[in-house]
């Protein structure tokens, strides 16, 4: 799964780019972890580009979002898609995330 | 344990009792089968004594003496007689079950005297019974039975108690040990009720052994849940207990984990006390190594330290800030240390607070960057307006030309300036988050002609190929249709901008599954990997010298691409130096389109 890599001023934006399920959610999670540990948790997930998410893929999302909690942060989604969405809120996942509309607006909830 | 050994005792007393009394039955038994049989016995030989004189009387007439003997003999050993004779008046003795006990071999013809005849009772068990012989004289027959009855008589009576007594015992035996389950655990059960009536309330002490049966299964339930019940409650109070004192330092120990600031509170000693999650984070360190550490093991800058040291030698009246800046490996990361002091000499000694504060500072950068780059945009048409102005006013009384080619700058101008300041305007909306989108159907079939038409005589002009590859059929989308056209008029302006005369360009519009893409393809200069990277960046200009008498505020790729974000879609680019740029843009067409 291709997951390209931004930097918006000191904010990373990670965004992966198809469906987030499987042995690839994994190797998102590691990466996202990685960035959050490096960023110390300056980090945004753009999933304008993600499809669908299967278990793994909330799996992936949720582990992160536990790694910010710890830190009194959480984790910023932005574009997610109508799909996405929904299966966050039928999951009750929705609220361990904070969802944004574009990148600029979740980069600029870091001031 | 006592109440087996109370059991042991009772089992033992029952089970003698029961031998006792198995034992007694036996002897009376005994007893009452000795009398009958030895009765039973007497009249036999009674019986056969009384048959054996009247035989005896006929026999002895006819002086047939050796079948009296042999009747004697015979009877004796029948019966089991320990003496069987026939005796004469004078003691001769002429039949004996015995023959050597006979003193008179042959029998007299005649003689005299009477039988004398013993009591039998009063011999026990002899027995004389008269004989009379005609002709001849009186004699007696003299019987003695055996005096006891042999031991095989009562064999089948001693084997039939014998296992009665045994059946019962394994009877007694079975319902003992059942016994002792179940009455062991009720003996239990009662020695703990003693026990907890006697003030014991160990549940170890008060629990009965489970192998003593569903009794003491039971009570051990009981008590189980009893402790269980008494443990929430002292809980409980407990929770009570500390809610009410010392509820108000717990709650505010989870709400600083919850913030996203570090804390870290030190003591006298310079060691940690308290430190949140975010405090862990923000110095890449371990919680659980902070606590009870030195502040210098996890801070390493000597400002801070400095800071902390000055809390703990004497009051500090105002707090400190330091800001730190580190480098962790590409990143760099600013972090602020606010070391302020804290009075109440019982917590601790300072308390330390940290932020990250990186993008803050991007971000301040970033806006002084701005407002520089608008200045210095916004600066360069009214200089020339002023400039132009100037030569108008003085050189326009003599030529009326330079007044109308000045005033045409100064239109061109002030056209430039209006577009800047629309620009900028546009970013600080997009920075502000107040760029909204007024969506309305926008049919794209007119769209294009009117870009088409703006454009053609531009490249004509500039000899550029201007080229639009369009569908038969051109969707109706959702769009903020100002919004959309100034990105498309930013992308094309650009293209024709820096595309040399003689160059191509070409908008090509596509629909594929569900995604409008429109591309915009150019033969122009074309940008190198680190302008392609930047190419979206606010005030960002290409170094490429060529490019340095071509007016632009590098404002309109990143209005471009955010005003299509906002439309859910996405501007990117592919370049290659001199040989050209194609910008496209994708966008999901949603459902409410056609």
């Amino acid at each position: 799964m291709p997951l390209t890599e931004t930097k918006c001023g000191a904010v990373y934006v990670l965004r992966p780019e198809g469906p987030l399920k499987g042995p690839e959610a994994q190797q998102f999670r590691d990466r996202l972890v990685q960035i959050i540990n490096a960023s110390l948790g300056r980090c945004v997930v753009d999933a304008s580009a993600i499809q669908f998410v299967d278990s793994k893929g909330l799996e992936a999302m949720a582990d992160a979002a536990d790694e910010l909690a710890q830190t009194g942060q959480s984790l910023r989604l932005c574009g997610t898609t109508e799909t996405v969405r929904q299966v966050l809120e039928v999951t009750e996942l929705a609220a361990r995330f904070e969802l944004f509309a574009d990148v600029n607006t979740a980069v600029r909830s870091f001031l | 344990m006592r109440y087996e050994f109370q059991i042991l005792v009772a089992g033992l007393v029952v089970a003698g009792l029961l031998l006792a009394s198995a034992g007694a039955t036996a002897w009376w038994a005994a007893s009452v089968q000795k009398g009958v049989l030895q009765q039973s016995h007497a009249d036999q030989v009674r019986a056969a004594g009384s048959v054996l004189a009247q035989s005896a009387e006929v026999l002895l007439a006819d002086n047939e003496l050796s079948s009296v003997r042999r009747m004697l003999i015979a009877l004796a050993r029948e019966r089991g007689l320990q003496r069987c004779r026939i005796v004469l008046p004078d003691g001769n003795v002429v039949a004996d079950a015995t023959p050597s006990s006979i003193t008179l071999r042959e029998l007299p013809a005649q003689w005299s005297g009477a039988a004398t005849v013993v009591d039998a009772d009063a011999q026990g068990s002899a027995h004389v019974f008269p004989i009379t012989v005609p002709g001849r004289g009186n004699a007696r027959l003299e019987i003695t039975a055996e005096a006891e009855i042999p031991a095989g008589a009562y064999w089948p009576l001693q084997a039939g108690l014998g296992g009665i007594s045994i059946v019962a015992l394994i009877a007694m035996m079975i319902l003992y040990r059942h016994a002792t389950s179940s009455l062991g655990g009720v003996l239990a059960i009662r020695q703990a009720l003693l026990s907890r009536q006697g003030g014991q309330a160990s549940l170890e002490a008060l629990e009965v052994s489970p192998d003593l049966g569903p009794e003491a299964q039971a009570w051990n339930s009981l008590l189980a849940e009893q402790e269980r019940e008494h443990k929430q409650s002292a809980l409980q109070k407990t929770t009570e207990t500390v809610t009410s004192h010392r509820g108000s330092s717990d709650r505010l120990s989870i709400a600083c984990d919850v913030l996203s600031q570090g804390l870290i509170l030190l003591g006298k000693d310079l060691r940690a006390e308290y430190v949140n999650g975010a405090a862990a984070a923000l110095l890449q360190t371990k919680r659980e190594d902070m606590i009870s550490a030195e502040v210098s093991t996890f801070i390493k800058d000597e400002r801070v330290l400095a800071a902390c040291r000055a809390s703990t030698a004497g009051p500090m009246p105002r707090r400190m800030i330091v800001e730190v800046e580190r480098c962790d490996g590409e990143a760099t990361t600013l972090l602020r240390f606010i070391v302020r002091p804290v009075r109440r000499e019982d917590i601790g000694a300072a308390m330390i607070i940290v932020e990250d504060i990186t993008q803050q500072r991007v971000a301040e950068e970033s806006r002084h960057a701005f407002v520089a780059q608008a200045t210095h945009e916004l600066r360069t048409p009214l200089t020339n307006i002023r400039l132009y102005a100037e030569m108008a006013l003085d050189e326009g009384k003599n030529d009326p030309t330079v007044v109308g080619n000045c005033l045409n700058v100064i239109n061109q101008e002030v056209f430039r300036l209006d577009r800047i300041v629309g620009d900028i305007l546009s970013i600080a909306e997009i920075e502000a988050g107040t760029l909204s989108l007024k969506k309305n159907d926008v049919r794209l079939d007119e769209v294009f002609p009117e870009l088409q038409a703006d454009y053609g005589a531009q490249a004509a002009e500039k000899q550029l190929k201007l080229t639009f590859n369009l569908p038969p059929k051109l969707p109706v989308i959702r769009a903020d249709r100002d919004k959309f056209r100034l990105a498309l008029h930013n992308l094309l302006g650009n293209a024709m901008k820096y595309t040399p005369p003689g160059g191509q360009v070409t908008v090509t519009v596509t629909v594929d599954q569900g995604r409008l893409v429109i591309d915009v393809a150019d033969t122009g200069i074309g940008m190198n990997e680190e302008d392609r990277q930047r190419a979206f960046e606010k005030f960002y200009r290409a170094k490429d010298d060529r490019i340095a008498t071509i007016k632009g505020s590098g404002l309109g790729l990143a209005i471009a691409r955010e005003v299509i974000r906002l439309h859910g879609g996405d501007v990117v680019v592919q370049s290659e130096l001199n040989k050209g740029s194609t910008f496209t843009i994708g966008l999901p067409l949603t459902e409410a389109t056609t």
